[in-house]
Parts: structure tokens; sequence; C-alpha cells
């Protein structure tokens, strides 16, 4: 499932991964010389969908995300180690008790129009998200329990955030892309011309946008992080994963993401680095366990211990993931691999089965229509299910249908099995995928609850001290991974071609390749 | 005539109505609805209820359509959901590109088509007839992805003649009028290649098989049989009665250059009306879908038309009445 995050929607398109590029045995990352960057700089970014707002509290899609993230910023943002750290926000205080948040923001700072940016604009920003009459979809991410977040502009510079109560993932959250009072003041945001000729504070200001073609965003010379050393930044939009490849290979683009099956002959190629990292996305295998065949633990276990989690990353990705086994990334610092793995053992998953008297155990998986990855990862579970005496038969449906019935607000749903992914957000904090209190309305579709479960979760969100939250998630994931509610399957990697023209990339994370977008360049 | 005319647009209206009470009905029964894609932990599904009842999909769908009617009536078709910006706005955006590779390509095949269908059916069993034939059928196996891609292949990467997607080159947008056409040419060089290769095999065919029907007719046995040039037999008497077929065929292919190549637009990063058309349907985009059928159930009938008054034209036997 999608996930945008405004800090780092720069660049979605690489969603998401960790740490320094892997080594390389057939070619070496070339990097150009920052002295030889070419001051008129065009660097050409391939979208691989179409744009559809440049507003970032209205948009839903990482298209439209990876653009604004060049145009706008909001008062943190994310580094390369994943911390939140100051953007338009100079610094920032939490009280004692965890629910105010007094924000000192940076004075230098003008919209792209030349008007000063101030508190203002970051009351306005989330007055606007939590107005009712605003389509914005990120209205829950200010509401605790029912209670929305009050937003206070102390003085010009000075924003303060009253929480109703403790809450671990604002911190996060506080990072959304501000939008200019002066410019939407009284309008009505959903229909603003606004959303075509957007208006910021970020590095790059938006020249052109010729509708399913390409946009243009041309330097800032006003950035308060420095003059950017790209001249400009062209966003084409090119629907088909093949053609990105081949404009790739042509030179057209400077920048393509790469499928598995292209991995080998795009590494080959002259003229072309290949970064590969680590993704805070998990896919996993979702029993529905308002359905009686799933109640038992032991049943979900015994699939647990029938599934080659090896074989099915090496046959579907050639090595370009990795199994999983909790509902965490390796890459999150709340990451605990102290869980139970379930190692291939298709002789304990048979005498499983028949501890639970589900010998005869037949089920439907269901996935969605275009991910060839998880229609693949259907057909080979398939086959090792059958090696334990399950029978299992596959159903590919198209993802809005799909995300109805999973969606849908009834009890039981009308699912067995579904065979989907969570893109987790920068926060650990996963009450809404969890918390027995999130079923049937809400993204615990699988009726999974375990009391446990739910004080760790509730506890997870409303301490503020990493270390202890840490432990806490380690918990959390032990307990998830016990109970197998979902039969967690791989972590994805992302694999990005760079034009070797291209230089001052950050270090390949989830944040992407190009953190600083200000120091990126290109060669003549 | 002008009657006639006059009339078939007034039957317009009441089938007008009727296409878009049935697309609006079909399209709600499709599941999901426009939030279904915001599948986002962090979203509380009440607030995707609020934002549908922002959009008025709580109401009964027949109330629905109503709304959606007054307000077309009155020359709003709406604003799309997923920008906010109106759907006529997004729909005149794409359609002119669409409008452009679609005509170019539907006069390039009936340039090439009519002539090669004449000569096929005039040389029938011979040498010239036989490679028009097998081309003919290899060109409708093949896949228009696959064609496109080879092209993209031979042409950009490996030649580096062509750009190999997009419409334009957003490097040279600021430079002079004739510098942007010749781009815009270039960019439509290899999309144009694809769509008009396979298109040419149908038509080649149906020209052919007029033509060889016609051929067999008494009244050009009479008239080689009083003298007169073979030319004037074939272009005069024969083709003429051969392309009343094509006309109707033409008639019926004309909503497709509307709704343009969806495949070929995505191959080639075409901004055309297919994506915009088959994205709406995905997103469950209402406004838009309804735009778009309605636009296009006005391009078919009036492709209709202009099919009839076109057999007016070529077929003498035809005459609407003054009536």
């Amino acid at each position: 499932m999608r996930k945008r995050y405004f800090a780092f929607a720069v660049l979605l398109i690489f969603i998401a991964g960790c740490a320094s590029p892997s080594p390389q045995k057939d070619k070496l990352i070339k990097l150009p010389d920052p002295s030889s960057a070419d001051p008129h700089g065009r660097l050409v970014f391939a979208l691989g969908g179409e744009v559809s707002v440049l507003n970032p509290i209205l948009s839903t899609d990482s298209t439209s995300s990876a653009v604004e993230g060049t145009i706008f910023t909001g008062m943190t943002k994310i580094n390369e180690k994943l911390e939140v750290v100051p953007d338009l926000a100079k610094s920032w205080r939490v009280s004692k008790d965890g629910r105010v948040w007094t924000f000192k923001l940076r004075r230098d700072v003008k919209w792209h129009d030349g008007h000063p940016f101030t508190a203002e604009d970051v009351v306005f920003t989330f007055n606007s998200i939590l107005d009712p009459k605003v389509n914005s979809v990120r209205r829950s991410d200010y509401i605790i329990d029912g209670e929305p977040i009050k937003f206070k502009a102390l003085d010009k510079f000075t924003v303060q955030a009253l929480l109703p109560k403790p809450f671990a993932p604002f911190l996060v959250r506080s990072g959304m892309s501000v939008i200019p009072k002066h410019l939407l003041a009284g309008i009505d945001i959903n229909t603003a011309a606004f959303n075509r000729q957007p208006v910021g504070t970020g590095p790059f200001i938006l020249k052109e946008w010729v509708t399913g073609d390409h946009l243009t965003v041309v330097r800032n010379p006003n950035y308060y992080l420095g003059n950017p050393k790209l001249a400009e930044i062209i966003f084409k939009i090119i629907p088909d994963e093949n053609a990105r490849l081949v404009a790739l290979e042509a030179g057209e683009i400077d920048q393509a993401g790469i499928p598995p099956k292209d991995y080998k002959r795009m590494k080959s190629l002259a003229g072309i680095n290949v970064f590969e990292f680590d993704n805070l996305v998990y896919t996993y295998l979702g029993f529905n366990l308002a359905n009686p065949k799933f109640k038992d633990k032991r049943v979900r276990q015994a699939l647990a211990y029938a599934t080659n989690k090896d074989q099915l990353v090496n046959l579907i990705f050639k090595g370009l993931a990795s199994p999983a086994y909790a509902p965490s990334a390796p890459i999150s610092w709340a990451y605990s691999d102290k869980v139970a793995k379930y190692p291939y053992n298709p002789e304990k998953a048979r005498k499983l089965l028949a501890e639970a008297g589900a010998e005869e155990l037949e089920f439907t998986i269901l996935t969605n229509q275009g991910n060839k990855e998880r229609e693949k990862a259907a057909v080979i579970l398939q086959q090792q299910f059958k090696k334990v005496g399950v029978k299992v038969s596959v159903r590919i449906m198209e993802w809005s249908a799909l995300l109805k019935i999973v969606n849908a607000n009834n009890d039981p749903k009308d699912f067995e099995t579904v065979l989907m992914g969570w893109s987790l957000g920068l926060d650990p904090d996963a009450y809404s995928i969890w918390h027995s209190s999130q079923y049937p309305r809400g993204f615990n579709f699988i009726d999974y609850h375990n009391r446990k479960v739910n004080q760790l979760l509730e506890k997870g969100r409303t301490t503020m001290a990493k270390d202890k939250r840490k432990k806490i998630y380690a918990k959390l994931w032990e307990e998830i991974a016990s109970d197998q509610p979902y039969l967690f399957l791989w972590y994805p990697k992302t694999v990005v071609g760079v034009s070797e023209r291209v230089g001052g990339l950050s270090e390949p994370g989830p944040a992407g390749l190009m953190l600083h977008l200000e120091k990126v360049f290109v060669i003549k | 005539m002008r009657k006639f005319v006059f009339r078939r647009l007034l039957q317009l209206i009441p089938l007008l109505i009727g296409v878009s009470l049935i697309s609006f009905f079909v399209m709600h029964l499709a599941p999901g609805d426009p939030t279904s894609l915001f599948t986002d932990p962090n979203i509380d599904p009440m607030d995707l209820a609020r934002i549908r009842a922002n959009w008025g999909l709580d109401k009964p769908i027949i109330i629905q359509y109503f709304y959606w009617l007054g307000n077309v009536v009155r020359g709003d078709f709406g604003t799309s959901y997923m920008s906010g910006q109106p759907v006529l706005k997004e729909i005149l955006e794409r359609l002119p590109n669409t409008l452009l590779l679609m005509v170019a390509s539907y006069i390039l095949t009936l340039l090439i088509t009519i002539p090669l269908g004449v000569i096929s059916a005039v040389k029938k069993g011979k040498w010239f007839d036989n490679l028009v034939t097998v081309l003919s059928f290899a060109g409708m196996a093949t896949p228009s992805f696959w064609l496109g891609m080879m092209l993209m292949l031979l042409f950009s990467v490996k030649l580096g003649w062509l750009p190999a997607v997009g419409m334009y080159d957003p490097l040279i947008r600021d430079q002079g009028v004739g510098v942007r056409v010749l781009d815009l040419i270039r960019h439509m060089i290899l999309p144009l290649t694809t769509m008009t290769v396979l298109s040419l095999a149908g038509i080649t065919r149906y020209q052919r098989a007029a033509m060889l029907e016609v051929l067999n007719q008494d009244f050009i046995r009479t008239a080689r049989a009083k003298g007169l040039p073979e030319r004037v037999v074939i272009f005069k008497h024969a083709l003429r009665n051969a392309l009343i077929p094509i006309v109707t065929i033409l008639g019926l292919s004309l909503p497709g250059l509307f709704g343009g190549a969806f495949i070929i637009e995505t191959i080639f990063a075409w901004p055309g009306m297919g994506r915009l058309g088959v994205l709406a349907i995905f997103q469950r985009n209402y406004p838009l879908i309804m735009g778009i059928v309605v636009f296009s159930a006005v391009l078919i009938m009036l492709g209709n038309l202009l099919a009839d008054i076109c057999y007016a034209l070529v077929d003498p036997r035809i005459r609407y009445a003054k009536k």
C-alpha cells in the first residue's frame, strides 16, 4: 500500500531503504567530482504516474509528492539516519508531559513570490488540514483519540502545538510541508488554482507543467540552505517501466527504478550507476482471523513453517529482497530480530496442522492485479503449501475492488487470506494496523486482537524516550511474530539506476539519494 | 439534407441522457470508490467517510445522477476528485494531443491502405497481392507494445536518431516555434509509425475485399466491354463503389480517435486521452469518467452522422430526401 511522507517525499521515487551502497562486483560506482559541476545543469527525473495536484496537504500519490518535495519544505525533515532534524524550524522543545511542543522558526525564509514566511503560515497549514471541508487525507495525522491538535503562533517566528495527550509520532508528522497563508486564506483549497501554480519555500520553483508530459522546476536563488547547484529539474512522465529503462539508456532521463529482471543488464551498462538499498516496506500474507480456519495459532504457525522464504525471495527477486519475520523493517531504529522465525520445516508444519485438526486445510489467497511479484508469490506459496497437504487457490483482483473487500465495514470480511504489503512510516507506531479497536473499521482488517499487543501499542505511542520505545517495540514485534496473524514474507530492495553525470548524492537510504537536493549537480 | 442533419442532432439529446444514465449506474457498480485507494495506515476511515460526503457520495446514486445532470445542463462537468481541476479543462488539455496523433495516423493509414487494397485486388493472386496479404497478417499479429519497444530500441537507443518518449523536449521549450514544431514531429514519428503499421492490415484487407466484390459486378464488365481504359474502370467506376464499406468502417472507428490508444500512449509516454481515461477508471474518479463518457458519446454520434453524409457523397444511389 502506498505511503507518502512529506519530509522525504522528494525521493519517494526511490522509496525507502538504508545504509551504504552495497559493494558491486561487476562495476564500481563512479561519481563525478563536484568541481566539474555545470552551473546551468539540468537533471531529468522520470515519474511513473501522472501528477495530479501540487499541494502537499491534498496530494495522495507518490508522483505528486515527488515534485512537491522540490517545491515545498516543512518545519522538520529526515536525515540519512532517519532522524528528525530541523528544516524551517531552527529548534524545538517538548514539555515534560509530552503535550506542549514549541517550534522556533528560521527568520530568513521567503516564499517563492518574495513574501516573508512566518509562524502564521505554519498554523494556517495545520488548520487547513484539520478543516473538515478540505479534502485532506492527512487530517487523521493530527487528531489523537478524536481530539485535534491545537496550533498557535506565539509570535512571528514561534509555533506551539498543544496535544490532547502525549503522542510520540507527532515528531515525524511535524515535517508536513507548509503552504502559504497569504495565497490561500479564504479560498477553497480543494479547487484552488494554486494547486497547479504552487508557491513554496523549497529549493526549486515551478516553471512549467505540461499535463501528462513533463514538469520543470527552476533553481530558487533565495533558498535558505544556499543556492541549489542544479539550474533546473525536469520531471518527465513515463508510465511504462520498460520505456523508462529505454529512456535511461538513451540518455533522455537521468534516473529510473530498475525491476529485478533488468538488474543484471542495467548493471553492466556503461554510464549508469546502479544503487540498491533496503526498504521500509514489507510484504505479507494476512490471515482473516474472523474465519474459523485460521483461529488456531498452530495453523498459522504451521503455514509459516511450510514457507520456504529463501526460495521465494530467490525465485522472484533474484536476491534483491530479503526474508521478513516481523512487522518492522531491519533499517528501522525500532527493529528487533528477537522474534520467532519459523525456519522452513515441512515436517513440523504437517505435525502442527495435524495437532490442530487442519490436515484438510483449503483456502484462497487474494492479491492485486498488476503487481507481478505478488502474483508470482501467490503461485509459489500455492506450491509450497501443497507439500504439506494444504490446498490453495489464487484469486487476483483489481486493486480498488480488492481494497473494497479488505476495508469493508463488515464483520467477518469476505476474504480468507490476502497477499499485500505495508509501507512503514518513519515512526514505528503501528496502532492502526494491530490495535483491536481498528476492526472492522480500520486497517486491522484481519481482526487481530491481543490484549498485550494493545497495551504495547498504546504505550509505544505515548512514550517519548527513544530507548524506552525501542524496548516496547521489540516486545511488540516478538508478541506479534509469535501469533503470526500475518505470515511475513519479504523486504524488497529498491534498485535505482542513475546516470554517471549526476553527483552530490546522499547516502542511499529511505530518504532517497537526493536528500540534500541543493547539493545535487550534473557535469557538462 | 439540412433537415436530416437537424433531426439527427435532435436525436442526440435523448440518446445522451440514456447513455449517461446507464454509464452512471454501471460506473457505480464497480467495487470500490475514489477514497479506497487512500490506503495508508495513518488515515482514519472516518476521515475517508468525511471526504466521500464532501463529494456527495453519501447520497443515493439516483440523486447523485440528477445533481450531475443538472450541472451538465448548465455546462459544468464538475471537478476531478484527484486534481481539483474542472473536468472539462482536464479533457481539453488532453484532447488535442490525442487528436494530433490519431488524425495523423488515420490519414496516413488511408493514404497507404486504399491504393494498397486496390492494387491487391486488381493483381489478385499475383506476387504483389500475396506479399501484401502476408504483411497484413503479420501486422495484425504484432502486439503494439512489442513493436513500439523494438522501434524505440532501434531508433532511440542504438541509432540515437529519435526521442524515445514524450511529446516535447523540455530543454528547448523557450526556443522558436519552428524548432518546437520540428521537435514535436520528431517525437511523433515512433508512436505514429507503430499505430499506422498496426492499423494498415485491417483496412487494406477490407479495401481489397470490397474492391474484389465490385470488380466482379456486371457494370464493371459493361464498362470494360464498351472499351473504357482499365485505369478509368478501376478508379472511376470500381473504386467509388468500393469506398462505401470503407466509409462505414471509418465512421465506426472515429470514436477511437477520441478515446486514444492506451497502450501506445503508455509506452511512448504520450499525454493523451487513453491514459487519462484508464487512470480515471482505476481511481474511480467519477466526474472525470462521466465527462469522458459524454464526450465520447457525442463524438461517436457525430462520427456516425458524418459517415452518413459521406455515403451521399460517394454513393450516387443515396440521397437524403428533401421532405
